[in-house]
Protein backbone atom coordinates (compact mmCIF):
# COMPACT_ATOMS: atom_id res chain seq x y z
CA UNK A 1 0.00 0.00 0.00
CA UNK A 2 1.42 3.39 -0.92
CA UNK A 3 0.74 6.58 0.93
CA UNK A 4 -0.96 9.53 -0.75
CA UNK A 5 1.53 11.42 -2.91
CA UNK A 6 1.24 14.21 -5.45
CA UNK A 7 0.41 13.06 -8.98
CA UNK A 8 -0.69 14.91 -12.08
CA UNK A 9 -4.32 14.57 -10.89
CA UNK A 10 -3.64 16.23 -7.56
CA UNK A 11 -5.54 19.45 -7.01
CA UNK A 12 -3.65 22.72 -6.57
CA UNK A 13 -3.51 24.62 -3.30
CA UNK A 14 -6.27 26.96 -4.53
CA UNK A 15 -8.56 24.03 -5.26
CA UNK A 16 -7.78 22.34 -1.97
CA UNK A 17 -7.83 25.20 0.52
CA UNK A 18 -10.61 27.74 0.84
CA UNK A 19 -8.40 30.60 2.02
CA UNK A 20 -11.37 32.87 2.61
CA UNK A 21 -12.83 30.63 5.29
CA UNK A 22 -9.45 30.28 6.98
CA UNK A 23 -9.23 34.08 7.09
CA UNK A 24 -12.77 34.42 8.46
CA UNK A 25 -12.14 31.84 11.18
CA UNK A 26 -8.91 33.47 12.29
CA UNK A 27 -10.37 36.97 12.39
CA UNK A 28 -13.41 35.76 14.30
CA UNK A 29 -11.12 33.96 16.72
CA UNK A 30 -9.32 37.23 17.40
CA UNK A 31 -12.60 39.09 17.95
CA UNK A 32 -13.58 36.52 20.59
CA UNK A 33 -10.13 36.64 22.17
CA UNK A 34 -10.44 40.41 22.51
CA UNK A 35 -13.85 40.02 24.15
CA UNK A 36 -12.57 37.28 26.44
CA UNK A 37 -9.48 39.18 27.51
CA UNK A 38 -11.54 42.29 28.27
CA UNK A 39 -13.83 40.09 30.36
CA UNK A 40 -10.76 38.62 32.13
CA UNK A 41 -9.48 42.09 32.92
CA UNK A 42 -12.91 43.03 34.28
CA UNK A 43 -12.97 40.00 36.60
CA UNK A 44 -9.39 40.69 37.67
CA UNK A 45 -10.38 44.29 38.48
CA UNK A 46 -13.29 43.02 40.55
CA UNK A 47 -10.84 40.96 42.64
CA UNK A 48 -8.96 44.14 43.52
CA UNK A 49 -12.26 45.92 44.23
CA UNK A 50 -12.06 48.22 41.23
CA UNK A 51 -14.93 46.90 39.16
CA UNK A 52 -15.86 49.80 36.87
CA UNK A 53 -19.34 48.35 36.38
CA UNK A 54 -20.18 47.59 40.00
CA UNK A 55 -23.92 47.43 40.59
CA UNK A 56 -24.89 46.76 36.94
CA UNK A 57 -26.41 43.28 36.83
CA UNK A 58 -25.61 42.71 33.16
CA UNK A 59 -21.94 43.32 33.86
CA UNK A 60 -21.73 41.40 37.11
CA UNK A 61 -18.34 39.68 37.48
CA UNK A 62 -19.85 36.22 37.90
CA UNK A 63 -21.32 36.49 34.42
CA UNK A 64 -18.20 38.02 32.89
CA UNK A 65 -16.05 35.27 34.32
CA UNK A 66 -18.14 32.77 32.38
CA UNK A 67 -17.94 34.91 29.24
CA UNK A 68 -14.16 34.99 29.75
CA UNK A 69 -13.67 31.23 29.88
CA UNK A 70 -16.44 30.29 27.45
CA UNK A 71 -15.49 32.79 24.74
CA UNK A 72 -11.86 31.77 25.00
CA UNK A 73 -12.60 28.07 24.63
CA UNK A 74 -15.30 28.06 21.97
CA UNK A 75 -14.80 31.48 20.41
CA UNK A 76 -11.03 31.77 20.30
CA UNK A 77 -9.49 28.29 20.57
CA UNK A 78 -12.18 26.48 18.57
CA UNK A 79 -12.34 29.09 15.81
CA UNK A 80 -8.55 29.35 15.69
CA UNK A 81 -8.19 25.58 15.40
CA UNK A 82 -10.97 25.26 12.82
CA UNK A 83 -9.34 27.93 10.66
CA UNK A 84 -5.95 26.21 10.82
CA UNK A 85 -7.56 22.81 10.15
CA UNK A 86 -9.13 24.19 6.97
CA UNK A 87 -5.57 24.90 5.87
CA UNK A 88 -3.77 21.82 7.18
CA UNK A 89 -6.16 18.92 6.47
CA UNK A 90 -6.64 19.53 2.73
CA UNK A 91 -2.89 20.05 2.28
CA UNK A 92 -2.02 16.94 4.27
CA UNK A 93 -4.56 14.70 2.59
CA UNK A 94 -4.43 16.36 -0.85
CA UNK A 95 -8.24 16.26 -0.69
CA UNK A 96 -10.61 19.18 -0.16
CA UNK A 97 -13.04 19.05 2.77
CA UNK A 98 -16.24 17.07 2.18
CA UNK A 99 -18.23 20.12 1.17
CA UNK A 100 -17.14 23.75 1.03
CA UNK A 101 -20.71 25.02 1.43
CA UNK A 102 -21.03 22.89 4.53
CA UNK A 103 -17.86 24.58 5.84
CA UNK A 104 -19.52 27.98 5.54
CA UNK A 105 -22.69 26.70 7.15
CA UNK A 106 -20.67 25.34 10.08
CA UNK A 107 -18.78 28.61 10.33
CA UNK A 108 -22.00 30.65 10.56
CA UNK A 109 -23.71 28.17 12.90
CA UNK A 110 -20.69 28.08 15.22
CA UNK A 111 -20.63 31.87 15.55
CA UNK A 112 -24.34 31.80 16.37
CA UNK A 113 -23.63 29.19 19.07
CA UNK A 114 -20.76 31.14 20.66
CA UNK A 115 -22.41 34.55 20.28
CA UNK A 116 -25.74 33.31 21.66
CA UNK A 117 -23.86 31.70 24.55
CA UNK A 118 -22.22 35.00 25.48
CA UNK A 119 -25.56 36.82 25.31
CA UNK A 120 -27.30 33.99 27.19
CA UNK A 121 -24.69 34.13 29.95
CA UNK A 122 -24.97 37.90 30.29
CA UNK A 123 -28.75 37.58 30.53
CA UNK A 124 -28.38 35.01 33.31
CA UNK A 125 -29.22 31.93 31.25
CA UNK A 126 -26.02 29.97 31.90
CA UNK A 127 -26.00 26.22 32.42
CA UNK A 128 -24.38 25.41 35.77
CA UNK A 129 -21.35 23.63 34.35
CA UNK A 130 -17.90 25.18 34.05
CA UNK A 131 -16.87 25.46 30.37
CA UNK A 132 -20.32 24.12 29.53
CA UNK A 133 -22.15 27.35 30.38
CA UNK A 134 -23.74 27.30 26.93
CA UNK A 135 -27.48 27.67 27.73
CA UNK A 136 -29.28 24.33 27.53
CA UNK A 137 -31.33 25.37 24.51
CA UNK A 138 -28.14 25.87 22.46
CA UNK A 139 -26.53 22.53 23.39
CA UNK A 140 -28.31 20.42 20.74
CA UNK A 141 -27.27 22.90 18.03
CA UNK A 142 -23.65 22.82 19.22
CA UNK A 143 -23.76 19.02 19.24
CA UNK A 144 -25.02 18.89 15.64
CA UNK A 145 -22.34 21.45 14.72
CA UNK A 146 -19.63 19.17 16.13
CA UNK A 147 -21.03 16.23 14.18
CA UNK A 148 -20.92 18.24 10.95
CA UNK A 149 -17.34 19.35 11.69
CA UNK A 150 -16.39 15.69 12.09
CA UNK A 151 -18.06 14.68 8.83
CA UNK A 152 -16.57 17.58 6.88
CA UNK A 153 -12.99 16.90 7.99
CA UNK A 154 -13.05 13.13 8.37
CA UNK A 155 -14.16 12.62 4.77
CA UNK A 156 -10.87 13.82 3.20
CA UNK A 157 -8.91 11.84 5.78
CA UNK A 158 -10.92 8.69 5.02
CA UNK A 159 -10.28 9.16 1.30
CA UNK A 160 -6.53 9.04 1.85
CA UNK A 161 -4.60 5.91 1.01
CA UNK A 162 -1.81 4.31 2.97
CA UNK A 163 -0.09 5.06 6.29
CA UNK A 164 -1.28 8.28 7.83
CA UNK A 165 0.90 11.10 9.03
CA UNK A 166 0.68 11.54 12.81
CA UNK A 167 -1.26 14.84 12.60
CA UNK A 168 -4.15 13.03 10.95
CA UNK A 169 -4.31 10.46 13.74
CA UNK A 170 -4.61 13.30 16.24
CA UNK A 171 -7.28 15.07 14.19
CA UNK A 172 -9.38 11.95 13.69
CA UNK A 173 -9.33 11.21 17.39
CA UNK A 174 -10.09 14.82 18.31
CA UNK A 175 -13.24 14.91 16.18
CA UNK A 176 -14.61 11.78 17.83
CA UNK A 177 -13.52 12.72 21.35
CA UNK A 178 -14.82 16.29 21.20
CA UNK A 179 -18.23 15.11 20.05
CA UNK A 180 -18.44 12.54 22.85
CA UNK A 181 -17.00 14.84 25.51
CA UNK A 182 -19.43 17.63 24.69
CA UNK A 183 -22.36 15.22 24.89
CA UNK A 184 -21.14 13.75 28.16
CA UNK A 185 -20.66 17.10 29.90
CA UNK A 186 -23.69 18.93 28.62
CA UNK A 187 -26.38 16.28 28.70
CA UNK A 188 -25.53 13.69 31.38
CA UNK A 189 -25.45 16.04 34.41
CA UNK A 190 -28.37 18.06 33.05
CA UNK A 191 -30.77 15.20 32.41
CA UNK A 192 -29.50 11.89 33.78
CA UNK A 193 -27.47 12.15 36.99
CA UNK A 194 -27.39 14.57 39.90
CA UNK A 195 -25.46 15.35 43.08
CA UNK A 196 -21.87 14.20 43.43
CA UNK A 197 -22.11 12.03 40.33
CA UNK A 198 -23.04 15.10 38.28
CA UNK A 199 -20.11 16.94 39.88
CA UNK A 200 -17.79 14.12 38.90
CA UNK A 201 -19.02 14.14 35.29
CA UNK A 202 -18.61 17.93 35.23
CA UNK A 203 -14.99 17.65 36.37
CA UNK A 204 -14.31 14.93 33.85
CA UNK A 205 -15.83 17.17 31.17
CA UNK A 206 -13.40 20.06 31.81
CA UNK A 207 -10.52 17.64 32.04
CA UNK A 208 -11.42 15.92 28.78
CA UNK A 209 -12.03 19.19 26.94
CA UNK A 210 -8.41 20.07 27.61
CA UNK A 211 -7.02 16.62 26.92
CA UNK A 212 -9.25 15.31 24.20
CA UNK A 213 -10.27 18.43 22.28
CA UNK A 214 -7.58 21.10 22.69
CA UNK A 215 -4.53 18.85 23.14
CA UNK A 216 -4.91 16.56 20.10
CA UNK A 217 -5.79 19.46 17.80
CA UNK A 218 -2.89 21.49 19.16
CA UNK A 219 -0.30 18.74 18.82
CA UNK A 220 -1.70 17.59 15.48
CA UNK A 221 -1.22 21.10 14.12
CA UNK A 222 2.27 21.36 15.63
CA UNK A 223 3.29 18.13 13.90
CA UNK A 224 2.18 19.81 10.67
CA UNK A 225 3.45 23.37 11.04
CA UNK A 226 6.79 22.77 12.77
CA UNK A 227 8.31 20.52 10.05
CA UNK A 228 7.12 22.72 7.20
CA UNK A 229 8.61 25.81 8.83
CA UNK A 230 11.84 24.10 9.84
CA UNK A 231 11.93 22.50 6.41
CA UNK A 232 12.97 19.21 7.94
CA UNK A 233 10.90 16.23 9.05
CA UNK A 234 9.91 15.51 12.60
CA UNK A 235 12.74 13.68 14.37
CA UNK A 236 10.94 10.36 14.77
CA UNK A 237 7.54 9.58 13.30
CA UNK A 238 7.50 6.32 15.27
CA UNK A 239 7.93 8.19 18.54
CA UNK A 240 5.19 10.61 17.57
CA UNK A 241 2.82 7.65 17.22
CA UNK A 242 3.83 6.46 20.68
CA UNK A 243 2.72 9.89 21.89
CA UNK A 244 -0.60 9.64 20.11
CA UNK A 245 -1.50 6.12 21.26
CA UNK A 246 -0.23 6.89 24.74
CA UNK A 247 -2.66 9.81 24.94
CA UNK A 248 -5.48 7.66 23.57
CA UNK A 249 -5.06 4.92 26.14
CA UNK A 250 -3.89 6.72 29.26
CA UNK A 251 -5.69 10.05 29.12
CA UNK A 252 -9.29 8.86 29.65
CA UNK A 253 -8.22 7.08 32.86
CA UNK A 254 -7.01 10.25 34.50
CA UNK A 255 -10.24 12.16 35.09
CA UNK A 256 -10.48 11.13 38.71
CA UNK A 257 -7.26 13.01 39.52
CA UNK A 258 -9.55 16.06 39.92
CA UNK A 259 -11.31 14.23 42.74
CA UNK A 260 -8.50 13.23 45.04
CA UNK A 261 -9.65 13.06 48.67
CA UNK A 262 -13.30 12.62 47.65
CA UNK A 263 -15.45 9.58 48.57
CA UNK A 264 -14.52 7.91 45.26
CA UNK A 265 -12.75 4.59 46.08
CA UNK A 266 -9.06 5.16 46.70
CA UNK A 267 -7.89 2.53 44.22
CA UNK A 268 -9.59 4.57 41.48
CA UNK A 269 -7.84 7.70 42.70
CA UNK A 270 -4.52 5.83 42.69
CA UNK A 271 -5.31 4.46 39.22
CA UNK A 272 -5.79 8.02 38.01
CA UNK A 273 -2.51 9.05 39.61
CA UNK A 274 -0.59 6.23 37.96
CA UNK A 275 -2.06 6.93 34.55
CA UNK A 276 -1.34 10.63 34.98
CA UNK A 277 2.31 9.78 35.58
CA UNK A 278 2.17 7.57 32.49
CA UNK A 279 0.86 10.51 30.48
CA UNK A 280 3.73 12.65 31.81
CA UNK A 281 6.12 10.15 30.27
CA UNK A 282 4.18 10.14 27.03
CA UNK A 283 4.35 13.95 27.03
CA UNK A 284 8.10 13.75 27.52
CA UNK A 285 8.43 11.61 24.39
CA UNK A 286 6.54 14.28 22.44
CA UNK A 287 8.72 17.09 23.79
CA UNK A 288 11.90 15.12 23.05
CA UNK A 289 10.66 14.54 19.52
CA UNK A 290 10.13 18.24 18.86
CA UNK A 291 13.40 19.29 20.43
CA UNK A 292 15.11 16.51 18.48
CA UNK A 293 13.64 18.05 15.34
CA UNK A 294 15.10 21.50 15.96
CA UNK A 295 18.40 20.14 17.32
CA UNK A 296 21.39 21.83 15.68
CA UNK A 297 19.19 24.56 14.22
CA UNK A 298 17.86 26.23 17.37
CA UNK A 299 19.10 29.66 16.26
CA UNK A 300 16.11 29.77 13.96
CA UNK A 301 13.94 30.91 16.88
CA UNK A 302 15.61 34.30 16.68
CA UNK A 303 14.46 34.98 13.16
CA UNK A 304 11.48 32.75 12.57
CA UNK A 305 8.67 34.10 14.75
CA UNK A 306 6.11 31.32 14.24
CA UNK A 307 8.75 28.78 15.29
CA UNK A 308 9.54 30.92 18.32
CA UNK A 309 5.85 30.96 19.33
CA UNK A 310 5.63 27.19 18.84
CA UNK A 311 8.67 26.32 20.90
CA UNK A 312 7.81 28.80 23.65
CA UNK A 313 4.43 27.07 23.84
CA UNK A 314 6.19 23.72 24.08
CA UNK A 315 8.34 24.92 26.96
CA UNK A 316 5.21 26.10 28.74
CA UNK A 317 3.62 22.76 27.91
CA UNK A 318 6.46 20.92 29.52
CA UNK A 319 6.22 23.18 32.58
CA UNK A 320 2.48 22.64 32.95
CA UNK A 321 2.91 18.90 32.65
CA UNK A 322 5.69 18.98 35.19
CA UNK A 323 3.29 20.86 37.45
CA UNK A 324 0.70 18.15 36.82
CA UNK A 325 3.14 15.51 38.00
CA UNK A 326 3.28 17.29 41.35
CA UNK A 327 -0.37 18.32 41.44
CA UNK A 328 -1.49 14.75 41.07
CA UNK A 329 0.12 13.67 44.33
CA UNK A 330 -2.06 13.64 47.42
CA UNK A 331 0.57 15.54 49.38
CA UNK A 332 0.50 18.43 46.94
CA UNK A 333 -3.28 18.40 46.54
CA UNK A 334 -3.63 19.05 50.25
CA UNK A 335 -2.00 22.45 49.74
CA UNK A 336 -3.06 23.68 46.33
CA UNK A 337 -6.68 22.57 45.93
CA UNK A 338 -9.06 25.56 45.55
CA UNK A 339 -6.17 28.05 45.54
CA UNK A 340 -4.95 30.45 42.86
CA UNK A 341 -2.30 27.89 41.93
CA UNK A 342 -4.97 26.24 39.79
CA UNK A 343 -5.85 29.51 38.07
CA UNK A 344 -2.13 30.08 37.34
CA UNK A 345 -1.91 26.55 35.95
CA UNK A 346 -5.02 27.10 33.78
CA UNK A 347 -3.58 30.27 32.22
CA UNK A 348 -0.22 28.67 31.66
CA UNK A 349 -1.76 25.85 29.68
CA UNK A 350 -4.54 27.70 27.88
CA UNK A 351 -2.62 30.85 27.03
CA UNK A 352 0.99 29.75 27.40
CA UNK A 353 0.55 26.67 25.25
CA UNK A 354 -2.48 26.58 23.00
CA UNK A 355 -2.96 30.30 22.45
CA UNK A 356 0.76 30.65 21.74
CA UNK A 357 0.52 27.93 19.12
CA UNK A 358 -2.49 29.59 17.53
CA UNK A 359 -0.63 32.92 17.55
CA UNK A 360 2.33 31.25 15.85
CA UNK A 361 0.08 29.70 13.22
CA UNK A 362 -1.62 33.05 12.68
CA UNK A 363 1.75 34.79 12.37
CA UNK A 364 2.60 32.29 9.63
CA UNK A 365 -0.79 32.24 7.90
CA UNK A 366 -1.91 35.88 7.83
CA UNK A 367 0.76 37.06 5.36
CA UNK A 368 -0.08 34.15 3.07
CA UNK A 369 -3.81 34.73 3.39
CA UNK A 370 -3.52 38.47 2.84
CA UNK A 371 -0.87 38.15 0.13
CA UNK A 372 1.29 40.70 1.92
CA UNK A 373 4.36 40.64 4.12
CA UNK A 374 3.84 41.69 7.72
CA UNK A 375 3.68 45.49 7.80
CA UNK A 376 5.80 45.72 10.94
CA UNK A 377 8.31 43.25 12.27
CA UNK A 378 8.61 45.19 15.50
CA UNK A 379 4.86 44.93 16.18
CA UNK A 380 5.25 41.17 15.74
CA UNK A 381 8.05 41.27 18.29
CA UNK A 382 5.96 43.37 20.72
CA UNK A 383 3.13 40.89 20.36
CA UNK A 384 5.41 38.02 21.22
CA UNK A 385 7.27 39.61 24.11
CA UNK A 386 4.28 41.23 25.81
CA UNK A 387 2.36 37.95 25.61
CA UNK A 388 5.23 35.77 26.75
CA UNK A 389 6.42 37.93 29.61
CA UNK A 390 2.89 38.94 30.64
CA UNK A 391 1.90 35.30 30.86
CA UNK A 392 5.08 34.38 32.69
CA UNK A 393 4.45 37.04 35.34
CA UNK A 394 0.76 36.14 35.64
CA UNK A 395 1.42 32.41 36.00
CA UNK A 396 4.35 32.79 38.41
CA UNK A 397 2.36 35.29 40.48
CA UNK A 398 -0.71 33.07 40.82
CA UNK A 399 1.22 29.85 41.34
CA UNK A 400 3.20 31.38 44.17
CA UNK A 401 0.09 32.96 45.63
CA UNK A 402 -1.61 29.56 45.53
CA UNK A 403 1.09 28.10 47.75
CA UNK A 404 0.76 30.95 50.25
CA UNK A 405 -3.02 30.58 50.31
CA UNK A 406 -2.80 26.81 50.77
CA UNK A 407 -0.34 27.06 53.63
CA UNK A 408 -2.36 29.81 55.25
CA UNK A 409 -5.55 27.72 55.14
CA UNK A 410 -3.68 24.64 56.34
CA UNK A 411 -2.47 26.67 59.33
CA UNK A 412 -6.14 27.50 60.01
CA UNK A 413 -5.53 31.21 59.68
CA UNK A 414 -8.72 33.22 59.12
CA UNK A 415 -9.96 33.32 55.54
CA UNK A 416 -9.81 37.16 55.54
CA UNK A 417 -6.08 37.04 56.18
CA UNK A 418 -5.56 35.08 52.96
CA UNK A 419 -7.70 37.58 51.02
CA UNK A 420 -5.64 40.45 52.43
CA UNK A 421 -2.26 39.04 51.49
CA UNK A 422 -3.59 37.97 48.07
CA UNK A 423 -4.38 41.56 47.18
CA UNK A 424 -0.93 42.66 45.86
CA UNK A 425 -0.70 39.43 43.86
CA UNK A 426 -4.06 40.18 42.28
CA UNK A 427 -2.90 43.71 41.43
CA UNK A 428 0.11 42.17 39.67
CA UNK A 429 -2.26 39.89 37.76
CA UNK A 430 -4.07 42.96 36.41
CA UNK A 431 -0.76 44.47 35.26
CA UNK A 432 0.32 41.21 33.62
CA UNK A 433 -3.12 40.87 31.99
CA UNK A 434 -2.87 44.38 30.60
CA UNK A 435 0.53 43.50 29.13
CA UNK A 436 -0.95 40.42 27.45
CA UNK A 437 -3.82 42.50 26.16
CA UNK A 438 -1.30 45.09 24.90
CA UNK A 439 0.38 42.28 22.94
CA UNK A 440 -2.93 41.41 21.35
CA UNK A 441 -3.55 45.05 20.41
CA UNK A 442 -0.11 45.17 18.75
CA UNK A 443 -1.08 42.10 16.73
CA UNK A 444 -4.45 43.51 15.70
CA UNK A 445 -2.80 46.79 14.65
CA UNK A 446 -0.25 44.86 12.63
CA UNK A 447 -2.95 42.86 10.87
CA UNK A 448 -4.78 46.07 10.01
CA UNK A 449 -1.59 47.76 8.71
CA UNK A 450 -0.72 44.65 6.71
CA UNK A 451 -4.20 44.53 5.24
CA UNK A 452 -3.85 48.18 4.17
CA UNK A 453 -0.39 47.66 2.61
CA UNK A 454 0.18 46.95 -1.06
CA UNK A 455 0.05 43.24 -1.97
CA UNK A 456 3.29 41.52 -2.94
CA UNK A 457 3.61 39.85 -6.32
CA UNK A 458 5.94 37.00 -5.32
CA UNK A 459 4.46 34.28 -3.08
CA UNK A 460 4.82 35.11 0.60
CA UNK A 461 7.09 32.61 2.34
CA UNK A 462 8.53 31.94 5.81
CA UNK A 463 5.81 33.69 7.70
CA UNK A 464 6.09 36.83 5.60
CA UNK A 465 8.41 38.45 8.08
CA UNK A 466 10.43 41.41 6.97
CA UNK A 467 14.07 41.44 8.08
CA UNK A 468 14.72 43.21 11.36
CA UNK B 1 19.34 3.79 4.67
CA UNK B 2 19.32 7.37 3.42
CA UNK B 3 15.98 8.50 2.06
CA UNK B 4 16.09 10.67 -1.07
CA UNK B 5 13.49 13.13 0.26
CA UNK B 6 15.42 13.26 3.44
CA UNK B 7 18.54 14.39 1.63
CA UNK B 8 16.70 17.12 -0.16
CA UNK B 9 15.63 18.59 3.19
CA UNK B 10 19.26 18.69 4.28
CA UNK B 11 18.81 16.06 6.98
CA UNK B 12 20.55 12.75 6.56
CA UNK B 13 19.07 9.91 8.54
CA UNK B 14 21.92 7.54 9.34
CA UNK B 15 21.88 4.06 10.75
CA UNK B 16 23.18 5.52 14.02
CA UNK B 17 20.30 8.03 14.18
CA UNK B 18 17.85 5.22 13.70
CA UNK B 19 19.34 3.06 16.38
CA UNK B 20 19.34 6.01 18.83
CA UNK B 21 15.70 6.62 17.98
CA UNK B 22 14.93 2.95 18.64
CA UNK B 23 16.84 2.90 21.91
CA UNK B 24 15.00 6.00 23.15
CA UNK B 25 11.67 4.57 22.04
CA UNK B 26 12.24 1.24 23.76
CA UNK B 27 13.63 2.87 26.90
CA UNK B 28 10.54 5.08 27.16
CA UNK B 29 8.29 2.13 26.45
CA UNK B 30 9.84 0.21 29.34
CA UNK B 31 9.81 3.21 31.69
CA UNK B 32 6.12 3.77 30.94
CA UNK B 33 5.06 0.16 31.11
CA UNK B 34 6.75 -0.98 34.31
CA UNK B 35 5.14 1.48 36.78
CA UNK B 36 1.81 1.11 35.02
CA UNK B 37 1.94 -2.64 35.19
CA UNK B 38 2.86 -2.62 38.86
CA UNK B 39 0.15 -0.11 39.70
CA UNK B 40 -2.32 -2.06 37.65
CA UNK B 41 -1.70 -5.42 39.31
CA UNK B 42 -1.94 -4.06 42.85
CA UNK B 43 -5.02 -1.96 42.18
CA UNK B 44 -6.68 -4.70 40.18
CA UNK B 45 -6.48 -6.95 43.23
CA UNK B 46 -8.14 -4.25 45.34
CA UNK B 47 -10.79 -3.70 42.71
CA UNK B 48 -11.71 -7.38 42.59
CA UNK B 49 -12.02 -7.37 46.36
CA UNK B 50 -14.20 -4.28 46.33
CA UNK B 51 -16.58 -5.45 43.63
CA UNK B 52 -17.70 -8.19 46.00
CA UNK B 53 -19.00 -5.54 48.38
CA UNK B 54 -22.79 -5.29 47.84
CA UNK B 55 -22.88 -1.56 48.73
CA UNK B 56 -19.86 -0.18 46.88
CA UNK B 57 -19.30 -2.83 44.21
CA UNK B 58 -21.44 -1.22 41.49
CA UNK B 59 -20.10 2.25 42.23
CA UNK B 60 -16.53 0.99 41.93
CA UNK B 61 -17.00 -0.89 38.72
CA UNK B 62 -18.93 1.78 36.77
CA UNK B 63 -15.97 4.04 35.90
CA UNK B 64 -13.87 1.03 34.98
CA UNK B 65 -16.52 -0.17 32.55
CA UNK B 66 -16.79 3.33 31.12
CA UNK B 67 -13.07 3.39 30.54
CA UNK B 68 -13.03 -0.04 28.96
CA UNK B 69 -15.82 0.95 26.58
CA UNK B 70 -13.99 4.14 25.62
CA UNK B 71 -10.71 2.33 25.12
CA UNK B 72 -12.18 -0.65 23.30
CA UNK B 73 -12.80 1.56 20.27
CA UNK B 74 -9.20 2.67 20.27
CA UNK B 75 -7.97 -0.85 20.79
CA UNK B 76 -9.83 -2.01 17.69
CA UNK B 77 -8.64 1.03 15.76
CA UNK B 78 -5.08 0.16 16.72
CA UNK B 79 -5.59 -3.44 15.56
CA UNK B 80 -7.19 -2.27 12.32
CA UNK B 81 -4.36 0.18 11.68
CA UNK B 82 -1.70 -2.45 12.33
CA UNK B 83 -3.44 -5.01 10.09
CA UNK B 84 -3.74 -2.43 7.32
CA UNK B 85 -0.05 -1.70 7.24
CA UNK B 86 -0.32 1.73 8.85
CA UNK B 87 2.81 1.08 10.88
CA UNK B 88 4.82 -0.73 8.22
CA UNK B 89 7.02 1.99 6.78
CA UNK B 90 6.87 4.02 9.95
CA UNK B 91 9.02 6.98 8.95
CA UNK B 92 7.83 7.34 5.36
CA UNK B 93 4.80 9.65 6.04
CA UNK B 94 7.01 12.36 7.54
CA UNK B 95 9.07 12.65 4.34
CA UNK B 96 6.09 12.39 2.06
CA UNK B 97 4.26 15.15 3.92
CA UNK B 98 7.19 17.54 3.42
CA UNK B 99 7.57 16.55 -0.20
CA UNK B 100 3.86 17.23 -0.83
CA UNK B 101 4.12 20.59 0.90
CA UNK B 102 6.99 21.62 -1.34
CA UNK B 103 5.14 20.52 -4.45
CA UNK B 104 1.97 22.31 -3.43
CA UNK B 105 3.88 25.54 -2.84
CA UNK B 106 5.85 25.19 -6.04
CA UNK B 107 2.70 24.77 -8.15
CA UNK B 108 0.26 26.75 -6.02
C1 LIG C 1 -6.03 39.77 29.77
C2 LIG C 1 -5.59 38.64 30.22
C3 LIG C 1 -6.35 37.82 31.22
C4 LIG C 1 -6.79 38.14 32.48
C5 LIG C 1 -6.60 39.46 33.20
C6 LIG C 1 -7.46 36.99 33.03
C7 LIG C 1 -8.06 36.92 34.28
C8 LIG C 1 -8.76 35.84 34.77
C9 LIG C 1 -9.48 35.82 36.01
C10 LIG C 1 -9.56 36.99 37.00
C11 LIG C 1 -10.03 34.60 36.16
C12 LIG C 1 -10.90 34.10 37.34
C13 LIG C 1 -10.04 33.51 38.39
C14 LIG C 1 -10.83 33.09 39.61
O1 LIG C 1 -11.99 32.69 39.50
O2 LIG C 1 -10.26 33.15 40.72
C15 LIG C 1 -9.65 33.82 35.02
C16 LIG C 1 -10.00 32.49 34.82
C17 LIG C 1 -9.60 31.76 33.71
N1 LIG C 1 -8.96 32.24 32.58
FE1 LIG C 1 -8.21 34.13 32.32
N2 LIG C 1 -7.40 35.98 32.10
C18 LIG C 1 -6.75 36.45 30.98
C19 LIG C 1 -6.52 35.77 29.81
C20 LIG C 1 -6.88 34.45 29.58
C21 LIG C 1 -6.64 33.73 28.37
C22 LIG C 1 -6.03 34.33 27.11
C23 LIG C 1 -7.09 32.46 28.57
C24 LIG C 1 -7.07 31.28 27.64
C25 LIG C 1 -6.52 31.23 26.49
C26 LIG C 1 -7.62 32.38 29.91
C27 LIG C 1 -8.15 31.25 30.48
C28 LIG C 1 -8.75 31.20 31.72
C29 LIG C 1 -9.28 29.99 32.32
C30 LIG C 1 -9.27 28.59 31.69
C31 LIG C 1 -9.80 30.34 33.56
C32 LIG C 1 -10.49 29.42 34.59
C33 LIG C 1 -9.47 29.06 35.63
C34 LIG C 1 -10.00 28.14 36.71
O3 LIG C 1 -11.22 27.99 36.86
O4 LIG C 1 -9.19 27.56 37.44
N3 LIG C 1 -7.49 33.62 30.49
N4 LIG C 1 -8.90 34.62 34.17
Amino acid sequence: MTATAITSDTKSHEELVDEKIVKFYLITALIFLTTSMLAGILVALQMIRHNPFAGIELFSPGRWRMVHTNAVAYGFLANGFLGCLHWAIPRLTLQPVANKKLSWFIFAAWQVVVGATAIGILLGEAQGLEWGETPVWIDPLAQVGLLLVAINFMTPIARMKGPMYVSLWYFLAAFVWTFLTYAMGNFIPEYFVSGTSAGAVGGLFIHDLVGLFVTPLGWGLMYYFVPILLKRPIWSHGLSLVGFWGLAFFYPLQGIHHFLYTPIPLFLQYGAIVSTIAVELVVTTVIINFFGSIWGNAGVVRTNLPIRWFYTGMIYYFLTCLQCAFQVTLTFQKVIHFTDWVVGHAHMVMFGVFSMWIMGMMTYLFPRLLGRNWASRSLCEWHYWLSTLGLFVMAADLILLGLFQGWSWAALEPWDASVDFSFPFWVLRVIAGLAMFGGLLAFLTNIWLTFRAAPVTAPVKSGGLLPT
Amino acid sequence: MADPTCESTGVVSTHKDRSIAWTVTIAFGVVILIPCLMGFIVKFGELVALTKDPADGGFAITPVINYLLASAGFFFLLLWAALNGMFRDLERPKYLMLENERELDAHG
